[in-house]
């Protein structure tokens, strides 16, 4: 009796604590939901917004479309530029990934070893110092074109800007790409083998209509990519100019902000038409692979009898590893050459002067970086979650929102923080704060792509039956969503860390004396022209990242082991 | 996961903690002064040129007490920011740029006047009538040779401005544009103003000749140095004299002149450390100790044409070489001439 009414009691006890934490759990689910979103708000529309406001104001101080018309006429050239050299750099890049990519995903040993590891070293890319490369290599006395080939080539044209923003973001969707190969169904390759079909009849009739939303999805950011770099076509553009190339010209030559905030607005129409594209494909992408995601690894493919095709594709990422390796090699070298009168010999001048750059500037650098990564990265996973699945109101334009940044050049990104951030009750400038808000939120549209895509082979069917067992939101969140996110954890901590220690074009502005970063001295020493000093802080920029994404690797290694254990 | 979940979670707090750790130390040693220099206080921030100053604001910091914490920008970045900021600067001091800039950050309203007894002694056209800005130095301008390159192609080494319009040079020359190089943009003026009605035929005749105008202040040397174009009109200072001994190059002064633009130093309107800031400004013109180790620092000597009065120090270049330039048109035409040249310019883009 006495028992049985303790057992009441209990189960009493255990019912009301049960619905307070669920009440709880409830709170906390919609405090992050609230977070998520003000954060997108606060920090990515707000911005923009200062922006668009700022290229309205008309020269009295009134609301004035004047601007947009100059900008129209006057920059008409610069935007066909733009589209041209976004489109030719799209199919460039497209083709080297996909190149790329299938050489990665079908080598094995060794090969596939130094594959990966060129692709890693040359994620990196530390801003501005590849573009020198390319001038040192291919220029008029450039260590290839004249010193051994003896040819004396112009580099200044639209096809350098093209061939070196290729050169640059193959890295990222070779990467993207070769994910996905590895996630195609081994069951409709191996059956279309024992029909008897050939390597390259393979290769053509599955595995390239398979990956084909992916490929497109490669071209299209791509296209945007190239249409808000400024950093190569104001190095070796010479004559030919881009918008974004226009737009870094008219903020520090002629400090005019109407215009180049105008002159952003025409840059944001071709991306957010772009953000819808991209969403259909998406979404097309998904199911192709979802349904067949349990193959895992090996293609079972060979491109060296893939016929014609393969050829191609191995001869393409030939000459991507072949120039991507003389870059890097070319970047290594400068900071240890010194020229005297043309000849050259080895110094360790520059090294010296590496050192006189404090440490702690170094050190600064890497601890925003992990911040940011690791912030950014628990941000992009819970953003992509609550976009992804729960059918929350406006999410569309949320989603929207969170890719704006990936389409605006770096600088304005950085001035539209100044415009917004500037004054009380939001007077953030001047603070660290501000920097890494800058860097998480720059970098927000490619980690929750990156999660999202994860996140789409998860079945909800298994989020919906721990809920079902009594599992709460948060729980669900834990012990589902996270763990299945654990790959995507990985290569986004790794994207956010790589480019917060590599972007210098928005938080050129948001810098404080105080608080300098590793970046930004390159960026200094790239502008007065000491391209040697550029090169070796360039260097250990690379030799951090790589060494700090090592670590990464191995933890995340040994976790797995232990789980599977 | 969970393990790695709250470790991660540890992780962001001791790195906030660090960060904030770190800050609040900074703060510590900003306030120490205060009780050696009572009438200035705090950190002093300058948006200058170049890292190279660290020496003088230094001695700064032992005269005053006042931290300096300096950050390198170009001017017209400087400008845009400002802009941007809307009459809440984030930096005190701006020191050295070309004067244009500083003109237009007056007539915008961004500055603070700083009047001393020193200012007296310098020449009238390098300092602000009502104090605005003054100047720190001047930027002379000529011509960067790149010797295999020019034998190579046959070149005659140009001697004046007149014979860089010779058809020789076609697609040889290089400059930056002149709306993000102050240097440059004192080329533009300077020779328009000596040339009159003519300067934009020369200029028409010497676009001919140029291959690109650079989107930086520092290509001209960097492309001549690197081999790329056989000449550059460049500003010419010891990093130029270093790079022509590095990689065979040679520096040409025009014989018919060599434009000029002197170098600004400003405080901000507004400023959080406006005091220190003006105090600088005095304290950097009032003693030629200062002004020469200034001079020392940059291995520039155009001090001694802002302020003739200055001993042991003597002018490296021929004084009589330097333009005749009415400095108060380069503000008031800035925007006028720019709007002019970039056509002209933007021709060149659309011939390719």
């Amino acid at each position: 009796m006495r028992s049985a009414g303790n057992i009441q009691k209990n189960t009493g006890k255990r019912t009301s604590h049960d619905v307070l934490f669920s009440l709880c759990e409830n709170a906390a689910d919609r405090l992050i939901l609230l977070l998520l979103l003000s954060g997108v708000l606060l920090f990515i529309l707000w911005p923009i917004a200062c922006i668009a406001l700022r290229s309205l104001r008309g020269a009295d101080g009134g609301v004035s479309f004047a601007m947009f018309d100059t900008v129209l006429h006057q920059y008409g050239e610069s935007l066909r530029n733009s589209v041209f050299v976004g489109l030719f750099t799209a199919v460039l890049t497209t083709l080297l990934s996909l190149s790329a990519a299938l050489c990665c995903a079908t080598a094995r040993g060794w090969r596939r070893t130094l594959a990966m590891l060129i692709m890693l070293v040359a994620m990196v890319s530390p801003p501005f110092v590849s573009s020198l490369a390319y001038i040192q290599l291919y220029g008029r006395r450039g260590w290839i074109t004249y010193r051994l080939l003896h040819l004396s080539l112009n580099p200044y044209n639209r096809w350098g800007v093209i061939l070196m923003q290729s050169l640059s973001f193959v890295p990222l969707n070779a990467m993207f790409l070769s994910g996905i190969l590895e996630k195609l169904d081994e069951g409709s390759l191996r059956s279309a083998r024992d029909l008897g079909a050939g390597g390259g009849a393979i290769l053509r009739d599955i595995v390239l209509p398979l990956i084909r939303p992916a490929t497109l999805v490669c071209l299209l950011l791509s296209f945007v990519r190239s249409l808000a770099d400024f950093g190569t076509p104001i190095i070796i553009g010479g004559r030919f100019s881009t918008l974004a190339a226009d737009i870094y010209l008219q903020v520090v030559g002629y400090s005019d902000l109407e215009k180049s905030s105008a002159m952003n607005m025409f840059l944001l129409v071709p991306s957010i038409l772009f953000f819808f594209v991209y969403r259909a494909l998406m979404r097309r992408s998904d199911k192709l692979t979802d349904a067949s995601r349990a193959a895992r690894g090996d293609l079972g493919l060979r491109l060296s009898r893939c016929g014609a095709m393969g050829w191609g594709a191995i001869a393409l990422s030939l000459v991507f590893f072949v120039m991507i390796v003389l870059q890097y090699g070319c970047v290594f070298l400068s900071g240890f050459l010194k020229s005297t009168k043309g000849v050259y010999s080895f110094t360790l001048q520059y090294w010296r002067q590496l050192w006189q750059i404090s440490a702690s500037t170094m050190l600064r650098s890497i601890q925003y970086a992990l911040i940011v990564s690791l912030a950014g990265t628990l941000f992009a996973m819970l953003f992509a979650y609550y976009m992804d699945r729960r059918r929350i109101p406006g999410r569309s334009l949320f989603d929207c929102l969170a890719t704006l940044p990936y389409m605006l050049p770096g600088t304005c990104f950085g001035i539209g923080y100044i415009l917004a951030f500037n004054h009380a009750p939001l007077k953030l400038t001047g603070t660290a704060f501000i920097v890494m808000a800058n860097m998480l939120f720059k970098q927000l549209p490619t980690s929750t792509k990156i999660c999202t895509a994860s996140l789409a082979l998860l079945p909800e069917v298994q989020e919906r039956s721990a809920r079902d067992l009594g599992a709460g939101r948060l729980a669900v969140l834990r012990d589902v969503v996270f763990p299945a996110l654990r790959p995507a954890f990985l290569s986004c901590f790794v994207y956010n860390f790589t480019s917060s220690m590599t972007t210098a074009g928005s938080i050129i502005f948001l810098i404080d004396a105080r608080r300098q970063l590793a970046v930004f001295k390159l960026f200094d020493a790239v502008y007065q022209g000491d391209y040697a000093l550029a090169s070796l802080i360039a260097s250990v920029i690379t030799v951090i990242v790589l060494l700090v994404e090592g670590l990464a690797y191995f933890i995340a290694r040994k976790g797995e082991k232990r789980r599977v254990s | 996961m969970k393990k790695l979940f709250s470790l991660l979670l540890c992780a962001v707090m001791v790195l906030s903690l660090v960060a904030c750790g770190s800050k609040t130390d900074d703060n510590q040693t900003n306030d120490e002064p205060e009780s050696t220099a009572p009438e200035l206080s705090g950190t002093m921030k300058v948006v200058a040129t170049g890292d190279v100053y660290g020496p003088l604001f230094d001695a700064f910091t032992a005269d005053t007490g006042v931290q300096v914490e300096c950050l390198s920008m170009s001017s017209g970045e400087v400008l845009s920011k400002l802009r941007a900021e809307g009459g809440v600067p984030s930096a005190d001091l701006w020191f050295g740029g070309g004067i244009d800039a500083f003109m237009s950050a007056k007539d915008d309203g961004l500055l603070e006047p700083v009047m001393f007894d020193a200012a007296s002694e310098l020449g009238d056209e390098f300092k602000d009538a009502e104090g605005y800005w003054y100047s720190k130095g001047i930027t002379i301008v000529g011509f960067l040779l790149n010797n295999s390159l020019m034998e190579e192609l046959g070149l005659t080494a140009p001697e004046s401005w007149d014979d860089l319009t010779d058809s020789q040079y076609a697609g040889e020359i290089v400059m930056s544009n002149p709306a993000v190089s102050g240097t440059n943009y004192a080329v533009v003026n300077a020779l328009l103003q000596a040339k009159g009605d003519e300067g934009w035929n020369y200029f028409e005749a010497l676009n001919n000749n140029i291959a690109y105008y650079g989107k930086r202040g520092s290509d001209p040397k960097n492309k001549v140095s690197a081999g790329e174009f056989a000449v550059g009109i460049t500003y010419i200072d010891a990093s130029i004299e270093q790079a022509a001994e590095e990689n065979d190059l040679t520096i040409v002064y025009p014989a018919d002149g060599m434009p000029w633009v002197p170098e600004g130093v400003a405080v901000f309107k507004n400023a959080e450390n406006v005091d220190a800031a003006k105090y600088f400004v005095e304290w950097l013109f009032s003693s030629d100790d200062h002004l020469r180790q200034l001079a020392e620092i940059e291995q520039k000597s155009g001090i001694k044409v802002i302020k003739p009065s200055i001993e042991d120090l003597e002018l490296s270049y021929d004084p009589t070489l330097l333009m005749t330039e009415d400095l108060s048109l380069f503000g008031s035409q800035r925007s006028e001439i720019l709007e002019r040249f970039e056509p002209l310019m933007g021709d060149k883009a659309a011939t390719e």
